[in-house]
């Protein structure tokens, strides 16, 4: 993780220590939770289950990671937004879409133009993620230049987007993939056989079948690569580049940031426009994983994406968080899912927890504020 | 000594080594059953009756997961998580996409779990000589042949003449679709009635009242409609009841859950087709256990029927036994 902001210079050593203190806990609180969670299914879920089932696994890890990604990718520009001020509420719906282009595109140059798939994935890809930064970038010129507030801006995106997608592939899942997609989806940069005859292997998946296929677990399946790569880069941008400090100063104080001479507008277009790209990366990638582009794909999963931010520490009025915060939000709502269905206890406690949760995080937030507030005025 | 020693040494080694074969060839005498449908709501719910009496009567263990909304975004992180148990031989499911779900139940296949659909379908729901053949069975209704029940019961009620409509719910869902095309196909049947018209309400009861209402204006002489599903036949017949046609204008309702049966009672509805989801339920255990016993004639394509219900024999425990009643409920 990122080293943030340095303290700045405080005359009364004490308060430093506390403030820092404050700062630790509401910054460390969800790590501590995550690993919480991670302890208390690995145990209950060993010990209801008479030791026939663990929690702790190599494929049940990947699982994770698998579940993760179009959350994390949804959350991640969702980040940035939200430390920025802002909202982005067509994230669900404009993943559908650059599902839905992207499989269309796919399946158009392979099947009636003889492209080789080779370079029609790809540009499916490409065009997918387009069409999600589109939107994007209207949203933010829109939100901007017009000065509309961005949630009702970004509601408006979410309808136009969900019936342009449902337009394009007049509802239905659009087929007709090559091989190459589903390949990409599902297949993995290691593969681990465990126990007799087994062995890690790269790239190249082991022909094997029966009894050996079922020891197989593919390690870093290729959309985990992805997000983690996207993830990387965004780390980088937001917590060492300018573009990074804008957004901090943009979603800290508006008027002091166009002050000291912060491009607000254009900073604000980019920033929506980064939310598209990354949820065209979700959308692309779940035509990938389910072999088809589909225009619901992303409306089930938008609330988690906002509540894995919330969780992760981004305040809701701007200003603050992370892009390491909204990894482990994005992780603690898959490590419950996943829990509790091993746990066999009906899915939806995941709700109530994950409510509690995003309540929590804020109340944590909250707290830090004015306690650090109280510090800072003696 | 040290000899005896050594000869202990190694019996108890080889001991070691041959009871824990003999303990793993005994202990799984029967297969662990999971059970994913494909969102909550009654009629899995009934299905799980279904299962969970089949397992009961086999003696088996089931792993029971319902995904919160419809689609694989969702189906799927929950499939994997029940995968990742380990434990399960047969996984009894109704995919939420018939493309998009072939790779993750792909992958559940790999890892030791035999599939068997219910209710809804992988490819085109043909595994013998279609796209997708590695399901054991697929166990559901024939949709278009519900469609052609409803066309029937309802040309009977009306004495095979007069004008008929469909409230629909969403283009390119295939059941609905598919009881909408049955429903044609059944009309087209008797020369003397007529279609007039197909709505898409977008599986929302309100929009339903709207369009039926219009309809109802347009048509002044309109006989019957037809709800694909539970909220288009309520908002059919909704419409009907505020203009004052009931009796009128006859409505047929798809699925026999406890708000269908009401609108019955109530008379909103004249007609109910139920689905035997019971049915699945019960029969897809028994495949698994079946197929677990070494069986390997287990039909790939089973069609479970319908009842058709109506004010008449609502109470018939004969019949009032295919409404879709879910204890607690």
């Amino acid at each position: 993780m990122a080293a943030e902001s340095q303290p700045l210079a405080v005359p009364a050593e004490k308060s430093n220590r506390q403030k820092q203190v404050i700062l630790a806990v509401s910054r460390l609180w969800a790590w501590v939770f995550l690993v919480g969670l991670i302890l208390f299914f690995t145990i209950t879920v060993f010990s209801t289950s008479g030791g026939d089932v663990n929690f702790l696994t190599v494929r049940n890890s990947q699982n994770i990671l698998m579940a993760i990604t179009p959350v994390l990718l949804m959350g991640l520009g969702q980040t940035f937004v939200i430390i920025a001020g802002g909202i982005d509420l067509s994230v669900g719906w404009v993943m559908g879409l650059a599902s839905v282009i992207s499989a269309l595109v796919i399946a158009d140059f392979t099947n009636n133009r003889g492209m080789a798939e080779t370079l029609a994935i790809p540009l499916g890809f490409g065009v997918g993620i387009l069409s999600a930064a589109i939107p994007g970038f209207i949203n933010g010129l829109i939100i901007a230049k017009l000065s509309i507030p961005p949630f009702i801006v970004t509601l408006g995106m979410s309808f136009i987007a969900r019936g342009i997608s449902l337009l394009l592939s007049g509802g239905n899942v659009v087929i007709g993939q090559p091989p190459g997609v589903r390949a990409f989806g599902n297949e993995s940069l290691f593969y681990l056989i465990s126990g007799e005859g087994g062995g890690l292997f790269f790239l190249n998946r082991p022909n094997v079948t029966g009894e050996v296929l079922q020891r197989l677990d593919r390690i870093l399946p290729w959309p985990v690569v992805v997000a983690a790569i996207v993830t990387a880069v965004l780390l980088f941008v937001l917590h060492k580049t300018q573009f990074g400090r804008h957004t901090y100063a943009i979603g800290g104080n508006r008027e002091a940031a166009l002050r000291a001479g912060v491009p607000v507008d254009r900073h604000v277009i980019m920033l929506y426009t980064l939310s598209g790209i990354t949820v065209g990366f979700a959308g692309v990638l779940h035509t990938a994983r389910f072999n088809g582009g589909s225009s619901i794909a992303g409306d089930p999963l938008m609330l988690s994406s906002i509540a894995a931010v919330i969780i992760g520490g981004v305040s809701m009025f701007g200003g603050h968080g992370s892009v390491a915060g909204t990894v482990i939000g994005a992780l603690i709502i898959a490590v419950l899912t996943t829990g509790l269905v091993m746990l066999n206890v009906l899915p939806f406690y995941q709700f109530v927890v994950v409510g509690i949760v995003v309540i929590l995080a804020v109340l944590i937030d909250q707290a830090r504020d004015l306690i650090i507030g109280r510090i800072e005025s003696h | 000594m040290s000899k005896r020693f050594v000869t202990l040494l190694i019996l108890s080694l080889v001991l070691l080594s041959i009871v824990p074969f003999a303990v793993a060839q005994d202990a799984p005498a029967k297969p662990k059953i999971g059970f994913l449908p494909g969102v909550v709501d009654p009629f899995y719910q009934v299905m799980e009756i279904g299962v969970n009496e089949a397992v009961a009567d086999f003696g088996l263990e089931v792993v029971t997961q319902y995904p919160q909304t419809w689609g694989p975004s969702v189906q799927t992180p929950i499939l994997e998580a029940m995968i990742a148990r380990g434990d399960l031989d047969y996984l009894i499911t109704a995919p939420t996409d018939k493309e998009q779900m072939i790779a993750p139940l792909q992958a559940a296949l790999d890892a030791g779990v035999k599939i068997i659909t219910v209710d809804t379908f992988l490819g085109d729901g043909d595994y013998v000589n279609g796209p997708v053949t590695f399901p054991i069975s697929y166990i559901g209704s024939d949709n278009i042949e519900g469609g052609r029940i409803a066309a029937r019961a309802l040309a009977e009620v009306l004495g095979g003449k007069g004008k008929v409509y469909i409230q629909n719910t969403n283009v390119g869902v295939s059941t609905t679709e598919q009881r909408g095309q049955g429903f044609k196909e059944g009309i087209a049947e008797f020369p003397d009635m007529e279609l007039v018209g197909e709505d898409y309400n977008l599986d929302d009861a309100n929009t339903s009242v709207e369009q039926t209402a219009a309809k109802l204006q347009a048509v002044p002489d309109l006989a019957g409609i037809f709800g694909v599903n539970v909220f288009s036949a309520y908002g059919a017949g909704n419409a009907v009841k505020a203009a004052g046609l009931e009796g009128k204008v006859q409505v047929i309702a798809f699925d026999a859950t406890a708000d269908a049966i009401q609108n019955l009672r109530d008379g909103v509805v004249t007609l109910v087709i139920a689905q035997k989801p019971h049915d699945m339920g019960y029969l897809a255990v028994a495949f698994a256990m079946a197929d677990w016993r070494g069986v390997t004639s287990i039909p790939k394509h089973v069609t479970t029927g319908y009842a058709v219900i109506n004010a008449e024999n609502v109470d018939d425990p004969e019949v009032a036994k295919f409404i879709y009643q879910v204890p607690g409920q």
